[in-house]
């Protein structure tokens, strides 16, 4: 298990809470909360350890597309870059439906 | 498969048995997050693997609690569990203030969560409790659709609800077949025999020998209906109350040889009931199979090399109380249960024994106190065990427990001796005391660490690493005790140090035991609530308890 964490410079504040997905096998969670700072924190526990570059590049991707302004918590079962992306998308899905 | 059930996570299955507006209580965004798996290298979930949700089902006011079976195979530890048992109790709360709810439980679960061993046992024992309680009011549905099944403890909750519904792609049982060839040997159960856990612990077979009440197909809309119909007419199997059935099922098997599907089959609907009266122990010439219950039964009873009509089941009633054992019998018909473990005769007898105490005593103001003495290795680990429906015997004492508990019984543990897994769920942890001798040959636990660093894919040596960081990990009593479960640990009186004097002490602190419940609610509070619960032992339990009242109602 690691834990890791990053920083976002971000600009479009979110107005509700959302959470998307399970910790099973290959599969993860997302929480995006709303946040008074100025930028995005993401915190992530991951059962699978030593892929740092890897979330950063994932998250850097997610970011430069929707740069959202959240507290963010990730727990992650070992997913695929692409099943993290999934996620994030949903959640992002789920935001707009909130509107 | 279109529209399958089984296919959907906890929260899409409570969400598609309610009928449309829907309130989750103590979600993933509460922050109620288990406490002790981070500290073992365990990626945690939000919600703790559990959802409790209310809403209505066709019409009627409904809490469906919904387990995930994905997340860290279902297994319940402190903070899922207290989920449960708070809304549970929630729920009963409403029902006898005369707002109608009707419980409905999906059991996707391995049982205990291993990781938090003991944790998981106390808080699948508060669920009996609180469904036994329930089950005066409303049925308490339950819903096995797969793929996990319905194992370990959470199997004798599934046969004590009222009525149970599964898919052909479920399973239930006590033991997991992993669990059963690491214990018994790969002869007793092939784990890599798929045919064989199928037509043994599959629902096809579970519903042509009451284990379960119905199988329906996995579809949403099939699943939807069978549960409320089940609400509806208010189903009930009594499945835990056929003690008599089964004992004299039991007398018919030929145990020279292993009991074939087939025969099983054909011989259940065969048998007629007979009255099974399990009288008092009596003095014999003869010492049964030494151990430290029969030891501390023996004394405190005053009865010498005490005989019974079923040798592993002995009770008495001494000044007043009614003794009650479960101990070893090295020639025992049953292999499995040799060594003091708590197989299908025991359950059933001890649930006889307690039902004729309750009912002796239905009118008497003053009801017997009920001391069970603990000395559990395990339950029984076999196949034919499995056939039969071993968490139906666990099942069956645990209710007659409960039942007695409620009804006004002080029922008082004492616990000289090993208190492990299912056979503590069903003698032991339904007692509002639990008093231990601080010994350490005593082992307190859910499973044997050869079995749970096997289940969990850990070494033992990461298994004992781990016990360092989480008490309810730990196999000794001094543990034990950090979880605050114990009304008193006893200290300088070994397991086997019954002197006379000994003895006394141990009588005058069950006393004192007994004195403390009258006047007190006949719940299991008394576990978390004692200073060390509050303090530290219990503490995510209690935050867990005040989130679910707070959210209850809107």
């Amino acid at each position: 298990m690691e834990k890791l964490h990053y920083k976002f410079e971000t600009k479009n504040p979110i107005k509700k809470p959302i959470h998307i997905g399970v910790v099973a096998s290959g599969d993860l969670e997302v929480i995006f909360r709303p946040t008074d700072s100025d930028e995005t924190v993401v915190n992530i526990v991951t059962g699978s350890d030593g892929f740092k570059e890897v979330w950063q590049n994932v998250l850097d991707r997610f970011f430069a597309r929707y740069p959202i302004q959240a507290d963010i918590e990730i727990n992650d079962f070992g997913s695929t870059p692409g099943v993290v992306n999934l996620r994030l998308t949903q959640a992002m899905e789920a935001l707009q439906d909130e509107k | 498969m279109k529209n399958s059930f089984v296919e959907l996570h906890a929260r899409e299955r409570a969400e598609a048995l309610l009928d449309g507006k829907v309130r989750e209580l103590v979600g993933p965004l509460d922050n109620m997050i288990s406490p002790h798996l981070e500290p073992q290298g365990i990626v945690p979930e939000s919600d703790d693997g559990v959802v409790l949700m209310r809403g209505t089902i066709n019409g009627k006011n409904a809490l469906v609690i919904s387990i995930e079976g994905k997340f860290q195979g279902g297994g319940i530890g402190e903070v899922s569990g207290a989920k449960i048992v708070a809304a549970l109790e929630k729920a009963l709360e409403d029902n006898k203030a005369g707002k109608t709810i009707y419980p409905v439980i999906v059991l996707d679960t391995g049982g205990v969560r291993l990781q938090e061993a003991n944790y998981g046992l106390l808080s699948i024992s508060e669920i009996h409790n609180a469904v036994i309680a329930l089950k005066n009011y409303v049925p308490v549905i339950g819903l096995v659709p797969g793929r996990v099944g319905s194992f370990g403890g959470m199997s004798i909750t599934a046969s004590i609800l009222s009525y149970l519904i599964a898919t052909k792609k479920a399973r239930i049982a006590l033991n997991g077949p992993e669990v059963i060839e690491q214990e018994a040997g790969v002869r007793e159960f092939d784990s890599s025999d798929k045919d064989l856990i199928w037509n043994t612990l599959g629902t096809k077979q579970r519903l042509a020998t009451g284990l379960v009440d119905e199988v329906v197909e996995d579809t949403v809309d099939d699943i939807k209906k069978s549960v409320s119909e089940a609400i509806d007419e208010k189903k009930d199997a009594h499945r835990t109350e056929h003690a008599d059935f089964y004992l004299s099922l039991l007398d018919k098997l030929d145990l020279t040889k292993k009991l074939d599907i087939k025969e099983y089959r054909k011989l259940y609907p065969e048998v007629k009931t007979q009255k099974h009266v399990i009288a008092d122990a009596t003095e014999s010439d003869k010492p049964g199979t030494k151990s430290r219950g029969r030891l501390w039964f023996e004394k405190l009873t005053g009865i010498k090399n005490a005989k019974s009509s079923v040798p592993t089941v002995l009770h008495a009633e001494k000044d007043g109380k009614e003794y009650v054992a479960i101990v070893p019998d090295a020639d025992n018909k049953f292999p499995r249960v040799r060594d003091g473990e708590v197989g299908l005769e025991e359950g059933f007898a001890v649930a006889s024994i307690v039902n004729k105490v309750v009912a002796e005593d239905a009118d008497k103001d003053v009801k017997r106190p009920i001391i069970m003495v603990v000395d559990v290795p395990s339950q029984a680990y076999g196949y034919q065990e499995e056939l039969i429906g071993i968490h139906v015997s666990l099942g069956s004492s645990a209710a007659a427990y409960a039942k007695a508990r409620q009804a006004g019984h002080p029922v008082i543990a004492f616990i000289p001796g090993d208190a492990v897994s299912g056979g503590f769920l069903a003698h032991g942890l339904q007692s509002n005391r639990l008093i231990a001798l601080d010994d350490t040959s005593i082992t307190i636990q859910a499973m044997s660490k050869a079995s749970a660093a096997r289940i969990t894919q850990r070494t033992i040596a990461e298994l004992e690493e781990a016990t360092k960081h989480v008490p309810a990990m730990a196999y000794d009593i001094d543990n034990y005790e950090k979880l605050g479960a114990l009304y008193k640990l006893v200290k300088g009186i070994g397991s086997y140090d019954a002197s006379d004097e000994n003895v006394s002490k141990i009588k005058d602190i069950i006393d004192e035991a007994i004195k403390s419940t009258v006047g007190k609610p006949a719940d299991l509070h008394f576990r978390y609530e004692t200073p060390i619960a509050v303090e530290s032992g219990r503490k995510a339990t209690n935050a867990v308890r005040k989130a679910v009242f707070e959210q209850w109602d809107v």
